[in-house]
């Protein structure tokens, strides 16, 4: 199967898509998606850091230039946030893909709170592949979204250590987060 | 109640300030205004200094004693009228060209890489002797007549103690070699040299000289 | 140590990666939508916005720097004048008294990134701010640092104060809230002092306000502050007024924000055409 990134050359970066398609192609195996066909679109004319997935054959993945970049040298790309950002969308097409999270809502259906579990659920996983994580980022993330008490950080804590999750348990422990603080 | 009508003494049996004082009102206001003219200079490099130090939490002690300095300045400004100085800038000097010197050659590091030679200026030899100065007035002014300089004098000593502890803090988490240490004693063995010659913050005599025939002389 | 320390010589360690006003103009891309739909064009900093914690996050990295070169300006206008002869003695004592809060405002800063999750030196640090700060007039120094900066510091802090509000982070609201009040004390200082300084000298004060009047638009620079919902950071009507800025000012500041952002969108609009 197949993984592609476009574009080739970038104008408005300095991002080199050799690097991008083999940082892709070691998280692909990492996440047991080699049998699917991938095809990363940079859109380099925002510094925004917005991540689409549209399912099909192959599956694009839209990343807009942000999400790769070293925000302190500007326009110059980071390995540590290009390998974050696409571990986190990778993993997010896996879970996707599995029967597990089938009830999860279609991206643009997501509330803020479920785009906010989901992240928690990805980036909690991703740590534990040796991937420098700042969790401090996520946890702040979390609390944005489910408020900023124990019933939350408990719940951030659950979802963050568990590899085995289905969309319906992540959804109950929001849910229950967001009940216990009322 | 005690009887209000009954006479009472005007000092406490436990009140034991005394009248006399080292300082004539003019030698008092020779000292403020040096005071002053130290403080102004020393919160005037602190200041500089801000932008020249790369080590983050130097940058912002520097930044916080930067205003306490500025605020003794303040202090001593404001007395100055009260001893009969009406312009106070007229003896905020240097008590001599020794201490210009001194001034220069504190301020003269500026390279990123001179923090040691910065800090060791300002807290092993500069904020040490305005503690000397400042501790030889308080102690050997009038408990009475001076009361206003002694209480300023408490609250400035407060800040030179806590500022000097930063800066030692910071001056000894800065060297990690042999020769920084050396670094670090050498700029401060210059420096004290011309300290020395201008005889401490307020020129010869600054706290005192102990010798017999010194002894209980008014300076 | 010299007098008047060039922008390219503050002294920072590894972890800061300083980039300028040009730098940032190089950079093509751009933020803002030319799509005229509300929900697309917001780019308030709000806890609604989908990348709300990021850009939180980023902003405070911003407030973070620019308070480390506020203090370093503020600083230097007590070393780079005489006291007396070109500068008031009373001036520098309210500059020192600025280098203390600006300090405790670096330290607050960082505590609050450490509690958004963001590292030091994690964004660029881009020095237009120190740079208003190198004026070799005092009164110019004042009407950049503690007028337009300072001001603009007030719109900043008042934009994070209500996102903390809105979010629940009693934490992050609480801060802001108290580098607020500071900041209102800065911009009255630097107006208070530029009256005065100016009383006899016209020319001076209209030098003064010119110079303002550039770096405001410099800090307004793609629209990233105005009172548009299109604009990152809102314009602080409220607190302006009692820093001391009047409605006429408070306009004029409004009108050059809103110049900006349509400048910019202008701009992106030419370059999406030339794309295309």
């Amino acid at each position: 199967m197949t993984v592609e990134v476009t574009p080739q050359t970038f104008t408005f970066v300095s991002f080199d898509s050799a690097y991008i398609l083999r940082i892709a192609q070691r998280l692909i195996g990492i996440f047991g998606l080699e049998d699917q066909n991938i095809r990363i679109d940079i859109n380099e004319t925002t510094p925004l850091g917005k991540m689409h997935v549209e399912f099909g054959d192959p599956i694009v993945i839209n990343i807009q230039s942000g999400a790769f970049e070293d925000f302190s040298r500007p326009r110059q790309q980071s390995e540590p946030a290009t390998t974050q950002s696409l571990g986190r969308i990778l993993l997010k097409v896996s879970d996707r893909l599995s029967p597990e999270f089938a009830d999860a809502p279609a991206d643009e259906d997501l509330t803020l709170m479920q785009v906010a579990i989901w992240e928690t659920y990805c980036v909690g996983r991703l740590s534990r592949h040796d991937i420098e994580i700042n969790r401090q980022r996520w946890l702040y993330n979390f609390r944005n979204r489910h408020g900023f008490n124990d019933a939350s950080d408990r719940a951030f804590e659950k979802i963050w250590n568990s590899d085995k999750l289905t969309w319906d348990q992540l959804q109950s422990i929001s849910d229950t987060a967001v009940a216990l603080a009322q | 109640m005690a009887d209000s009508k009954k006479p009472r003494a005007p000092f406490a049996p436990w009140d034991r300030r005394e009248l006399p004082g080292l300082f004539s009102v003019e030698e008092s206001a020779r000292r403020v205004g040096a005071y002053k003219w130290c403080e102004l200079k020393l919160f005037e490099a602190l200041g500089g200094w801000i932008a020249t130090v790369p080590e983050l939490d130097v940058k912002m002690r520097l930044g916080a004693h930067c205003y306490k300095h500025a605020w003794h300045a303040e202090l001593w400004h404001k007395r100055l009228p009260e001893l009969r100085e009406m312009n106070p800038d007229r003896l905020t000097v240097a008590p001599n060209e020794h201490m210009v010197r001194f001034i220069e050659a504190l301020t003269e590091p500026e390279a990123p890489e001179l923090t040691i030679e910065k800090l060791v200026g300002v807290y092993r030899v500069f904020i040490p002797h305005f503690i000397s100065a400042y501790t030889f007035h308080l102690n050997n002014t009038s408990d009475i007549t001076d009361a206003p300089t002694m209480r300023s004098l408490r609250f400035v000593l407060q800040d030179e103690f806590e500022d000097w502890r930063d800066g030692e803090m910071l001056i000894q988490s800065l060297i990690e070699t042999p020769s920084e240490v050396d670094r670090a004693t050498n700029h401060q063995a210059s420096l004290e040299k011309i300290l020395l010659a201008a005889g401490g913050i307020t020129g010869s005599g600054t706290i005192g000289f102990n010798t017999p025939e010194h002894e209980g002389a008014l300076i | 140590m010299r007098k008047f320390l060039p922008v390219e010589d503050l002294a920072r360690d590894e972890r800061f990666n300083q980039i300028t006003m040009n730098d940032r103009m190089a950079d093509q891309r751009t933020a803002i939508t030319t799509d005229s739909r509300p929900s697309r064009a917001a780019n308030r900093i709000v806890p609604s916005r989908a990348d709300a914690s990021d850009a939180a996050r980023g902003l405070m990295h911003g407030i973070f720097v620019g308070e480390i070169q506020a203090l370093e300006g503020a600083g230097r206008t007590c070393w780079d004048f005489t006291t007396g002869s070109e500068a008031p003695f009373e001036l520098k004592l309210d500059m020192a008294r600025q280098c203390w809060d600006e300090a405790r405002h670096v330290e607050i800063s960082c505590k609050l990134s450490d509690w958004m999750g963001s590292e030091i030196g994690e964004y660029a640090e881009n020095t237009v701010l120190f740079q208003a700060a190198c004026s070799n007039d005092p009164v110019l120094r004042l009407a950049g640092v503690n007028r337009a900066l300072e001001g603009l510091a007030i719109d900043v802090f008042t934009t994070m104060k209500e996102f903390g509000e809105v979010a629940g982070d009693q934490y992050l609201e609480f801060a802001e809230d108290w580098m607020l009040a500071d900041e209102v004390t800065h911009v009255k200082m630097g107006s208070d002092w530029l009256r005065k300084i100016t009383e006899n000298d016209p020319e001076r004060r209209k030098k003064a306000l010119d110079f303002q009047s550039v770096v405001d638009k410099l800090f307004s620079y793609g629209g990233t502050r105005s009172e548009s919902q299109e604009s990152p950071i809102g314009l602080a009507r409220r607190f302006r007024e009692l820093a001391g800025f009047d409605d006429q000012e408070i306009d004029v500041i409004a009108d050059l924000s809103l110049a900006a952002l349509e400048e910019r969108k202008a701009a992106v609009l030419e370059a999406q055409a030339a794309l295309n």
